[in-house]
């Protein structure tokens, strides 16, 4: 297989319960899917699903109870801390609150060159200008360098968080619920500067958000997950145009603006099950309009419906 | 807040330009709401217009620091904390008797007794207005003792049975859990509960489902309007998201920089948007029909100006493309630009829809 081949991230099973009174919490179970190099890979589910999770164990950011993760052809799981840590270069991550993220005692200029020093070991005055290279490439001047984070609007303090990330010159981000609480404009402004930085820089993104049509608008793929587990995988065209799965056209109809206003439009009764105790089976049968008997007995295995496009539901007869 | 106190309720009467119709359960007119603050005042709501028939919905729609969080504290005359003032305008609500009452210039003990039975307001996040040491059927049965008298026990057998009314599983149960047993789209439910149990004429929402997932957000939007077409209330639902507006409304109004800037039917605003500020807002996140192509997002320029240092004339002249030299000379007036619609926009003829 050539390099180009290679997809960038490989997921193999990967399986997280946390330990809790009780049951173990089920947050994320048996997931594989891979990433290509320059790839947007959207990821979306209700609250609870396991979305942050799955980001942080592709990161390594917590442990995996089970399951692997291949980054280029590195084993993550394999690497020492000390590895693991210098590893980190190639794979970072932004979130939705990007103040949490900074450091208010920090300026913008030092909080891009920590990253800068540490991965680079380059000197302050090398650093500073590699600092007001980042800000420019997220479409800010060199002048906010010595301002704090609070001086900030909501999108620019994204903007410097983003640029942060890019410090150490990484393949591949996760973000997320990057834009979730910023206003529409600014949203739009987030996801072209991801966009463009993705054309420019061929960076992989795992963009996790509840927001289905941000999703659209940024990924290649996208992947729906529900208590855990995946639904369904597909290009961002077929999964909008043609879902398979009954969650998808749920998630997809519930979306505002997405459904015919009045009867005719599936509204899913009550609520996600407590991931401790998920129901046998097809665990989406609780709340599944399509729900047969046999839906309680085995975990339906993801299949392709065409090439590229995988479900897991038991049910191909119908058309959603 | 130093008020005239006590203004005499005035009779039922439609206004002129009314054409027969019934009279709104509100009408707000040019009303404004003021901040004193160290760096200056904050003209949080600067001349609001609109009205709200019975059964009906008007959403109310704008980015973050719009002014409608402060449009509905003010109607619910619930800004005393805030140190806010309504500096000007009138707010008329029609009355279960028919009677018409200015509530910007009701005297505090009247409006204590209007909130919560004749108009109620729900908010974004259920868990910092609900009680967390109290049971959620105390909760419910509060209001019902307090507005219409009833007795401990038979408010109790009410609030297990507004409970069943917004649809919560074993109601009977339920009565007894305190907030944090619930889960956000439960608590959200027993919000709705409190605000509708007296009945009331006029319901706001600030933004009741931003915090839900979309499932359980369409969930409770079918719940309000399933509500409020039995009870032919009148409703106002805040909220950022302008597709949204079109699961919910009836009728739109836009908010931008303290002013409305378009109001309309909701069907022909989303799909003839006249002011450029709602165009450009529909454009941040495109909604495409299956299998059509891809558009992209697609920002508005600059950022939102500050509530201390708002821009001359247009206040969206400095974000706007269509921007020429008379949008800066006054503020445009909110203009009719059809028989049920206005625009806050001098070029809304040029531009065209
Ligand atoms: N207590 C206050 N003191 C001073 N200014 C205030 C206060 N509350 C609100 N404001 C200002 O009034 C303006 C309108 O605020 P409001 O809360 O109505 O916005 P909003 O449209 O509801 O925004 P969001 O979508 O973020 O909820 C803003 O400029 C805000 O900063
Ligand atoms: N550190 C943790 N300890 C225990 N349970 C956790 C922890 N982190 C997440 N969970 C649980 O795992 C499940 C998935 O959570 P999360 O990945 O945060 O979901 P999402 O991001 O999709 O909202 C939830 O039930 C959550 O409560
Ligand atoms: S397997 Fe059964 S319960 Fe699960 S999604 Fe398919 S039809 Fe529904
Ligand atoms: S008045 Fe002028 S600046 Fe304001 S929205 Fe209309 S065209 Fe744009
Ligand atoms: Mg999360
Ligand atoms: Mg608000």
């Amino acid at each position: 297989m050539t390099a180009a081949a290679e997809p960038l991230l490989a997921v193999r099973g990967i399986t997280k319960h946390f330990a809790a009174k009780g049951p173990p919490v089920r947050a994320v179970q048996d997931v594989s899917f891979e990433i290509g190099r320059g790839e947007v890979l959207g990821v979306v589910g209700e609250s609870g699903c396991g979305k942050s999770t799955l980001g942080r164990l592709v990161l390594r950011l917590v442990e995996p109870t089970t399951g692997t993760v291949a980054f280029d052809g590195t084993e993550l799981m394999a690497l020492a801390a000390a590895e693991l840590r210098r590893f980190r270069r190639h794979m970072q991550m932004i979130f939705q609150d990007p103040f949490a993220s900074l450091n208010p005692r920090m300026t913008v200029g030092e909080a891009l060159a920590e990253p800068v020093r540490f991965h680079d070991g380059l000197g302050r005055a090398a650093a500073r200008d590699r600092a007001a290279a980042l800000l420019a490439q997220v479409g800010l001047g060199a002048e906010h360098l010595d301002r704090y984070p609070r001086a900030f609007s909501g999108g620019q303090r994204q903007r410097i968080a983003i640029a942060r990330a890019l410090a150490t010159a990484p393949r591949f981000l996760v973000a997320d619920e990057a834009v979730s609480a910023l206003d529409v404009s600014i949203q739009a402004e987030v996801v072209n500067l991801l966009k463009s930085l993705q054309e420019t820089f061929g960076l992989a993104l795992m963009f996790i958000s509840h927001d289905l049509s941000v999703v659209e608008a940024i990924s290649d793929r996208a992947m729906v997950l529900y208590l855990g587990r995946v639904m369904e995988i597909a290009p961002i065209d077929d999964l909008y145009s043609r879902p398979a799965h009954p969650y998808t056209l749920a998630l997809l109809q519930a979306a505002p603006g997405g459904g015919k206003r009045g009867g005719d439009r599936l509204i899913l009764k009550g609520e996600i099950p407590s991931p401790s105790a998920p129901p046998s089976g097809c665990v989406f049968r609780t709340r599944c309009p399509f729900a047969l008997a046999d839906c309680a007995r085995d975990i339906p295995r993801l299949t392709a419906v065409r090439p590229g496009h995988l479900k897991a539901c038991i049910r191909d007869d119908l058309t959603l | 807040m130093p008020r005239v106190q006590d203004v005499p309720s005035i009779p039922p009467a439609g206004r002129a330009d009314d054409g027969g119709a019934l009279p709104p359960v509100l009408d707000v007119q040019d009303l404004k709401t003021f901040f004193p603050t160290d760096a200056g005042t904050v003209r949080a709501v600067n001349g609001v217009s609109f009205a709200v028939r019975e059964g009906e919905t008007l959403a109310i729609v704008g980015e973050s620091g719009s002014g409608k969080s402060v449009t509905g504290l003010t109607i619910m005359r619930l800004l005393g904390r805030a140190g806010a003032q309504i500096a000007g305008g009138e707010i008329w609500l029609t009355r279960g008797d028919g009677n018409r009452v200015d509530l910007a210039r009701l005297a505090d003990a009247d409006m204590e007794r209007l909130r919560g039975s004749e108009i109620a307001m729900i908010f974004q996040d259920p868990m910092s207005s609900l009680n967390p040491v109290f049971p959620v059927g105390e909760q419910i049965a509060e209001p019902l003792r307090l507005h219409k008298g009833l007795s401990r026990r038979a408010a109790r057998a009410a609030a297990v049975e507004l409970l069943a009314l917004v649809g919560l599983s074993d109601p009977a149960r339920q009565v007894d859990a305190f907030p944090h047993q619930l889960s956000g789209g439960m608590r959200q439910r027993i919000m709705i509960a409190i605000a509708l149990a007296c009945e009331p004429r006029l319901l706001i929402a600030d933004e009741p489902t931003t915090a839900l997932d979309v499932t359980v957000q369409a969930q409770i939007i079918a719940l309000l309007r399933a509500l409020q077409a039995r009870r032919r209330m009148a409703m106002i639902f805040v909220t950022h998201d302008l597709h949204l507006v079109g699961d919910v409304a009836d009728r739109v109004a836009v908010m931008y920089a303290s002013q409305v800037v378009e109001e309309g039917p909701v069907a022909d605003v989303l799909a003839t948007p006249a002011h450029p500020y709602t165009r450009a807002l529909l454009a941040c996140v495109p909604r495409q029909q299956r299998g059509e192509k891809r558009r992209r997002m697609t920002p508005i320029p600059g950022t939102m100006p500050s509530a201390l240092a708002v821009p001359s004339g247009c206040r969206f002249h400095p974000r706007c493309a269509h921007a020429a030299a008379r949008c800066i000379e006054a503020v445009p007036a909110l203009e009719a630009i059809a028989p049920d619609r206005r625009a806050r926009c001098v070029r809304w003829r040029e531009i065209g829809p």
